[in-house]
């Protein structure tokens, strides 16, 4: 019951998957389900407020709840050495406590009300998002107006919540192979601009972010102007508009965040990191210099991602996994912001593995399809892999807030969550090779090796566990 | 593979490991402790219900939102058919049914899917074989096809028997190096139930599976796949008459598994107190589990058991929550949950905290669960629950995928749709009274409990054995109960 957060795996595949639609309703012409991308969407209103804060609201009457999600420009990208992991500690201190619902009344209020929540960090977003009863509307706004306008920083409870999140810290890099990592090879990959930074923040962050760091963060990107509120579900846009005018217009917004200037230079060569851990099963990652969600490329990268690595029958699985069984499983990964980022390659070794020939048929894969392209097969493949997220996107509340709040976060407009499958559609063979050139350079590369010891090291999170 | 626990946050970079996880619930329609009673709902839609000649059951629910079908199969037998020694059989069969079948290899059967950007898969779960899956609406022809020949034919080659067997393997000890809240339920299960059937590890160990052949497959399949053993329910975009008939053609002619389906004696309360800890030495952190047998799937008392696990450790603001982690930061987060099947199943509260406050922590949980089962919960704390569980209970029954597989679950429990449809009037009768009851029924006394911790075992050995008699293991090790336990049945 532990409420999960909308999985990334799914909901990243929303903002830059959507794909070829064309054919799908027309084929499906005669049935009432097989509606088209505009009539999808024909439903939604937006609305900008006084104070800048902007609202979307999809509503769809199937099941009597309402999902909120409430996006704010705010993740590590806005970080510096010394404050690393604060935007993911500050939406911990979102929850505890504020003015009229003191500490530990938010999530109680909530939940007895018949709603839950959760938040997600990352690079470049904070989001919140409630899932309640429509029952419950009214008392979400009191709660979501009370946090946004007076939050309390209580010395205690922020040492309190120190602990939670190194705990989290602990589980979820220090304790998990995979993920420590991936923070090593995206530290390395980046040497100038913020995304070099883990959202959770390095150890010793963790253990000094103050008071004013924490209220200068609440002013700064909190402010209504820097945030979209998306609802989904049982309710119509002029109960929530009228809400909004009541509980949240009020808020006074802000001067616009600094911006983040820095842009990465050029990489002009590979990097290698190797990570040595008490482990059995050898890691490889490998991690190419990408493109921002607003690239041009963006779709057909997209689609060429998914003819690597998404499914059994994708090239990379075919020939890491299945003929060579060097192996035991592969993944591409790759989720646009505001700034290009990384587009993963990631494998998964057997005990005495050989990591540098995962790393070499790799290579010599990306290298195949930079040269030769892919086939027409490939190219429908992709476009139908991506046809049919784009409608698994749309199949709850949950999914639709999210893929609506990213449309609108990372591209400027939520309708152009609807316009995707066109974008798709347009997309051409010589697209996917270029783009692959574009990306598959060895010298844009970091590459990442977990080789296992049998020892356990002393790590530097074990000693500073240590102190604590 | 991997579930995190994930309350107040994600972590992006993090992402790449965690899979999906599924919300479990309990409840109806919302009842709001402030407001008006609402009465709006979910009720589950009556599906067409076909029994074919072979005894198989076909659950057809037509929903036209959104142009996809989405499947859900169960076919009784599951693990619990894995013979002494050949853990992972169950799985490794399932595994193999989607590498090639009817006229496709692997290779193509995988093409057949992804081409049409459909989703097909294959597990093995403790009691049944699950096969679910989701076409758009245009593809229905291919996924009966696809599914029928998954079911009836499917070709257990042994080249691709050994690269599974092998990578199954493998992906066991990949999961031993990640994080242990994606393991550790497999050592509790194993340390609980150890000599009866449920304590059987579904994914097989690294020790059974390379002994696993394709004669093994070709008997598990013979013996327990066939038509008397499936249920499939199917919702989505399509006409009912028109899938029904295919659908009914294609599987028809499915024989009956030749054996029974398995049987299993009742599990029980165990007595006493005893420790499993596993030795991870680069463990930076202590994962703990605390235990015993819990109830079934078809308990009468399910609606109450679960407002009792929810105030327990089942939400945000639940007692163990509260206590473990937003009072006093020890952790991340900290939860109780039941797993249900056929016989009860089990009980456990699960946390974790870093190498030095292990004993801390640990006692705090004890602490709260016995003051729980002295004191029950008071009347604003039902309420909550109650408001609770009602107000989540409409979005696990939202996409077609979820309402196929609860149609096939009520079908398999012999559960009807009032499972559903009365849950709001069931949490609403639920009183104190009953609430003190089913608590004292349904968690175990403190002076019986099983604990299972991974961690690192030079720091906390001694402190396990204030807790009761300890059993170690390595996380290395080949299997997931300790050397002494009972292999045998």
């Amino acid at each position: 019951m532990f409420r999960q957060s909308l999985l990334w795996t799914s909901c990243l595949t929303l903002l830059a998957a959507p794909a070829a639609i064309a054919q799908a309703p027309a084929k499906a012409a005669s049935q009432p389900a097989a509606a088209s991308t505009q009539k999808l969407g024909a439903n939604v209103e937006s609305r900008t407020f006084k104070n800048g804060l902007k609202v979307i609201v999809w509503p769809d009457h199937d099941i009597p709840n309402i999902t909120l999600n409430n996006w704010f420009r705010v993740g590590s990208r806005n970080e510096y050495p010394g404050i690393t992991g604060l935007s993911h500690f500050f939406e911990h201190m979102m929850f505890n406590g504020a003015k009229k619902f003191g500490p530990g009344e938010f999530d109680r209020v909530m939940e007895a009300n018949g709603g839950s929540n959760n938040a997600f960090t990352s690079e470049d977003v904070t989001v919140y998002q409630d899932w309640f009863p429509r029952s419950a509307l009214d008392v979400i706004f009191q709660l979501e107006a009370d946090r946004l306008q007076f939050l309390s920083f209580d010395p205690k409870v922020i040492e309190s919540e120190r602990g939670v999140v190194y705990s989290e810290r602990r589980s979820s890099v220090d304790n998990d192979n995979m993920s420590a990592l991936m923070e090593q090879v995206q530290a390395t990959a980046f040497v100038a601009h913020p995304y070099q930074f883990p959202v959770i923040g390095w150890p010793s962050d963790i253990e000094s972010w103050r008071m004013e760091d924490l209220q200068r963060y609440f002013k700064t990107y909190y402010a209504p102007n820097n945030g979209t509120l998306v609802f989904t579900g049982a309710v119509t846009p002029a109960e929530v508009f009228a809400l909004v005018e009541k509980y949240l217009e009020p808020i006074p917004s802000q001067p616009a965040p600094e911006p983040v200037r820095t842009k990465e230079p050029e990489q002009q060569g590979e990097r290698r990191i190797v990570l040595k851990k008490l482990a059995q099963s050898p890691l490889l990652q490998l991690a190419y210099q990408g493109m921002s969600a607003k690239d041009a490329d963006v779709e057909a990268l997209t689609l060429l991602l998914n003819i690597l690595g998404d499914g059994d029958s994708s090239r990379l699985h075919r020939r890491l996994v299945e003929e060579e069984r060097a192996a035991i499983r592969v993944g591409t990964f790759f989720n646009p912001g505001f700034d290009p980022s990384l587009v993963w390659l990631t494998a998964d070794l057997a005990p005495g593995g050989n990591l540098a020939r995962v790393e070499s048929l790799f290579t010599e894969e990306l290298a195949r399809v930079v040269k030769s392209g892919v086939t027409e097969a490939e190219l429908t493949k992709a476009r139908n892999i991506t046809l049919a997220n784009f409608w698994r996107s749309l199949e709850t509340i949950n999914t639709r807030a999210y893929a609506l709040g990213a449309a609108e976060t990372f591209r400027g407009d939520y309708r152009e969550l609807f316009d995707a499958p066109s974008r798709y559609e347009r997309v051409t063979r010589e697209d996917l090779r270029k783009v692959a050139a574009r990306i598959f350079a060895t010298q844009r590369r970091t590459v990442g090796w977990l080789v296992p010891t049998e020892e356990a090291a002393s790590t530097p999170a074990a000693r500073k566990d240590a102190k604590r | 593979m991997i579930a995190p626990l994930s309350w107040k946050t994600v972590v992006a970079t993090v992402l790449l490991s965690s899979g999906p996880a599924m919300a479990e619930s309990v409840a109806t329609p919302p009842k709001p402790a402030t407001a008006a009673p609402a009465t709006q709902g979910v009720t589950l839609p009556k599906p067409t219900v076909l029994t074919l000649k072979n005894g198989a059951q076909l659950l057809l629910v037509e929903r036209r939102d959104v142009p996809l079908i989405s499947f859900s199969a169960w076919v009784r037998g599951g693990a619990l058919a894995d013979p002494a020694g050949k853990e992972g059989l169950a799985a490794l069969t399932a595994e193999l049914l989607q590498r090639g079948a009817g006229s496709r290899d692997a290779r193509q059967f995988a093409e057949a899917v992804d081409g049409v950007g459909a989703t097909l898969t294959a597990d093995a779960a403790l009691e049944r074989l699950s096969i679910t899956g989701q076409f758009m609406s245009r593809d229905s022809a291919l996924m009966v096809e696809l599914l029928s020949d998954l079911l009836i034919r499917p070709r257990f080659a042994q080249d691709e028997l050994k690269k599974t067997r092998e990578r199954m393997a493998s992906e066991i000890i990949a999961a031993k190096d990640g994080d242990p809240r994606a393991l550790i339920n497999a050592y509790f299960e194993a340390f609980q139930f150890s000599g009866h059937p449920y304590g059987t590890p579904v994914g097989g160990t690294e020790a059974s599976l390379p002994t696993l052949s394709r004669k093994d497959v070709l008997e598990y399949a013979k013996s327990q796949l066939g038509g008397d053993r499936l249920i499939l329910s199917v919702v989505g975009d399509f006409d009912t008459k028109e899938l029904g008939a295919k659908l009914t053609a294609a599987l028809e002619g499915w024989a009956k598994a030749s054996s029974p389906a398995p049987q299993v004696p009742a599990t029980a309360v165990t007595q006493g107190r005893r420790v499993l800890l596993v030795d991870k030495p680069d463990a930076t952190q202590t994962y703990f589990s605390i235990g015993n047998t819990g109830i079934a799937r078809n308990d009468a008392d399910r609606v109450t058991a679960g407002l009792v696990r929810t105030v327990l450790g089942g939400r945000f603001t639940s007692l163990l929550n509260t206590e473990l982690r937003v009072k006093s930061g020890l952790t991340y987060g900290a939860r109780a949950s039941f797993s249900q099947n056929t016989q009860p199943g089990s009980f456990v509260m699960f946390s974790f905290t870093q190498t030095e406050t292990t004993g801390k922590a640990i006692d705090m949980a004890l602490d709260v669960y016995s003051r729980y089962r002295t004191s029950g919960m008071d009347d604003a704390m039902l309420a909550s629950a109650k408001a609770f569980v009602q107000g989540q209970f409409p979005p696990t029954l939202e996409t077609g995928g979820q309402v196929a597989n609860k149609l096939s679950e009520l079908a398999f429990y012999n559960l009807d749709s009032s499972d559903v449809d009365g849950f709001a009037a069931a949490v609403t009768r639920a009183t104190r009274g009953d609430v003190s009851t089913v608590i004292q029924r349904t968690l175990p006394a403190p002076e019986n409990l099983t604990f299972v911790l991974i961690g690192k075992a030079s720091d906390i050995r001694e402190l396990a054995s204030k807790y009761g008699p300890v059993t170690e293991m390595k996380i290395s090790d080949k299997r997931f109960s300790p050397p002494s336990a009972p292999t045998k049945r």
